[in-house]
């Protein structure tokens, strides 16, 4: 009966049941959607700095990431990465020499990190090759080929085919300077990865630098990102001499960025409930004040305390019933939507390092949370009204009548 | 078992404030099993805030209220509702249906508080309803009935838990004098014939009129009580 009379009481006020549904389903709409929006940006941060820049996991010579000397390689890289790639999770890996180095145009000089990469390895770990927009990836010029990105060609005012000169100091701290032919030109999402990195094969650097044997990095990429911790750990520990960095501590700043934006979503979230609190509240204040007289004869014929509490927090809840899985079916829409079809920012945040076109994202779990919060937060604004009611006294109401 | 449904000895009731209010001075009263008693008085003579005592809805500034033997003070809030729920069943002046329930229903939550079972519930609410006129009445809302058919429903849902005896506070004030002379006419078979104990606050010369016990109340005191 409890049941039947907190039903029929939420339809007594039809219009205000539907503006507290409406507004349920909206503020969970609101707390999914920014929690899908922030963490898809973050899933394409993650999946971007993992697939074009830093693979799962990395192995260097202790401190090479600080400076980038030539001399910190490792020479048993190869070894190590024929190794590594036997693991059921790698996907594909790939060695590198890299060097901090100065590229020059008939226009202009500057700063760069130069990757020696081995093409075919690398079009399979960070799929470089799909992001060439001119030019070819590794084909067509023989000598020297040199793959830059969209913003270093237009920095240095060069094109395709252009030539350009590659600065380094090799391991002997001698400085080397080689000519080099534009064989492409690439564009990521990422404006600051493509403005500080271009491409060489690895033979070539390899005779700049005068490293016969040996890798300054080895790059993993495995099937599943949640490996990258525990196989990072594995072989830290069995090449201690090494550095063995899982990518959330390889890009700097990534594991403070995702703790942030783990905070950053329960903050926006949190206000929207609150907001959606207070107007449950309210709305519940209203129909228990509305009610003095009724709550007041139900407590005068017998009904208890507690059940008058029960029905009220009751009405509550089935408002959020109704709200929540509207607002859920609204939420996985949205998300499905622009999960498929993004949301252009038009390139507000590539200078930072995120997507033009962001695809909102979110895990069962996220869905869930939300819920629960939704459902908590719905519940936690009824008992204030509630309490309330449980104040009446039955001979005042009586009064009243 | 004491044979007086009601006892009131020496029930005072003050209410506090710049000017203390004595709204009931020193009231002893009995009520017998069966009795039709009217408690009549000008407003503000204290009707009510007695009816409300003895229906355990307000507690006496002093002196001790006695329903079938039990002593209501003693009993907590939470106590007294289970107390009403079980021995007393009340009839508003505005009939307070549950606007959200047909009279089926109306009549039905009472037993439903009582955790009766069902078939027993069903039986009780047909010859309830049937009893106070109202079986064709039984899935229209309050909003679908006329102040005497509501006020009917708000007596078989009095008697539905089959309670010790019915307070009705002022139970004709709103009626016209058909639907008074119809409730009142139940009310009286009800007592009558099923031994149904009514105590009424009321200044209805019409209830008055029907009552075998007429109560007095001036300034708060019984200034006469009447046996017919």
């Amino acid at each position: 009966m409890l049941l039947k009379i907190a039903w029929r009481n939420i339809w007594r006020n039809t219009t205000r049941s539907v503006v507290v549904i409406i507004a349920i389903a909206l503020g969970l709409w609101a707390g999914v959607f920014a929690s899908a929006f922030v963490q898809g940006m973050m899933k394409q941060k993650i999946d971007s700095v993992i697939a074009k820049e830093m693979s799962d996991f990395q192995f260097h010579q202790p401190g090479f990431t600080d400076e980038f000397l030539a001399k910190l390689f490792i020479e048993n890289g190869e070894e190590i990465r024929l190794e590594v790639a036997q693991e059921e999770n790698v996907v594909h890996s790939t060695g590198r020499l890299i060097s901090m180095g100065m590229i020059g145009s008939s226009r202009k000089n500057g700063g760069i990190k130069i990757v020696g990469v081995v093409p075919d390895d690398e079009a399979k770990v960070t799929k470089l090759n799909e992001a060439v927009i001119d030019g070819e990836y590794f084909e067509g010029i023989k000598r020297n080929p040199v793959l830059i990105s969209q913003k270093v060609a237009d920095k240095y005012k060069v094109k395709v085919r252009s030539k350009v000169v590659l600065t380094i100091q090799d391991v002997e701290g001698e400085i080397i300077a080689g000519a080099f032919r534009v064989v492409g030109i690439y564009k990521t999402d990422n404006g600051m990865f493509d403005e500080m990195n271009i491409y060489v094969r690895q033979s070539d650097i390899r005779k700049m630098l005068k490293i016969d044997e040996g890798l300054h990095e080895i790059a993993v990429l495995l099937n599943d990102h949640d490996f990258a911790e525990p196989l990072a750990t594995k072989y830290q520990e069995k090449y201690s001499e090494l550095e063995v960095k899982p990518w959330l501590d390889l890009a700097t700043g990534m594991r403070m960025m995702v703790d942030m934006v783990g905070v950053y979503i329960y903050y926006i979230v949190g206000i929207i409930l609150v907001a959606l609190l207070f107007s449950i509240l309210n709305t519940m204040l209203m129909a228990v004040l509305e009610r003095v007289k009724e709550i007041g004869m139900l407590m005068a014929v017998g009904m208890t305390k507690g059940k008058v509490f029960f029905m009220i927090m009751l009405e509550t809840v089935m408002l959020t019933l109704i709200g929540g899985p509207l607002g859920l079916l609204i939420s996985w829409a949205f998300v499905s939507y622009f999960g498929t079809n993004g949301i252009d920012l038009g390139g507000a945040y590539t200078e930072v390092g995120f997507a033009s076109i962001i695809y909102p994202y979110l895990d069962n779990k996220s869905y869930l949370e939300v819920t629960y919060m939704v459902v908590i937060m719905a519940v936690l604004a009824a008992i204030y009204p509630a309490i309330k009611a449980l104040s009446l006294k039955p001979v005042e109401a009586i009064r009243k009548i | 078992m004491s044979k007086y449904v009601i006892e009131c000895s020496n029930v005072s009731k003050t209410y506090e404030g710049v000017v203390p209010v004595h709204a009931v001075k020193n009231v002893s009263l009995e009520i017998e099993d069966d009795e039709f008693t009217a408690i009549i008085g000008p407003s503000g003579s204290g009707k009510t805030t007695l009816l409300n005592m003895i229906g355990g809805l307000d507690r006496p500034t002093s002196g001790s209220i006695k329903v079938n033997g039990h002593e209501l003070a003693g009993l907590s809030d939470n106590d007294l509702i289970d107390f009403r729920l079980k021995h007393i069943g009340f009839v508003f002046q505005s009939y307070n249906l549950i606007p959200v329930l047909t009279a089926k229903e109306n009549t039905e939550f009472i037993m439903l508080l009582q955790k009766i079972e069902k078939s027993k519930r069903d039986a009780r609410v047909e010859q309830l309803l049937t009893e106070v006129g109202l079986q064709d009445k039984m899935n229209s809302r309050p909003s679908q009935l006329s102040g005497g058919q509501q006020q009917r429903v708000a007596v078989a849902r009095a008697l539905a838990s089959k309670p010790d005896f019915v307070l009705a506070d002022e139970p004709t004030a709103n009626l016209d004098s058909h639907s008074t002379a119809n409730l009142l006419d139940i009310m009286a078979r009800l007592n009558k014939e099923e031994g149904i104990t009514f105590v009424f606050s009321t200044h209805d010369q019409r209830v008055i009129d029907r009552a075998r016990r007429v109560i007095t109340l001036v300034d708060g005191e019984i200034a006469s009580d009447e046996r017919r």
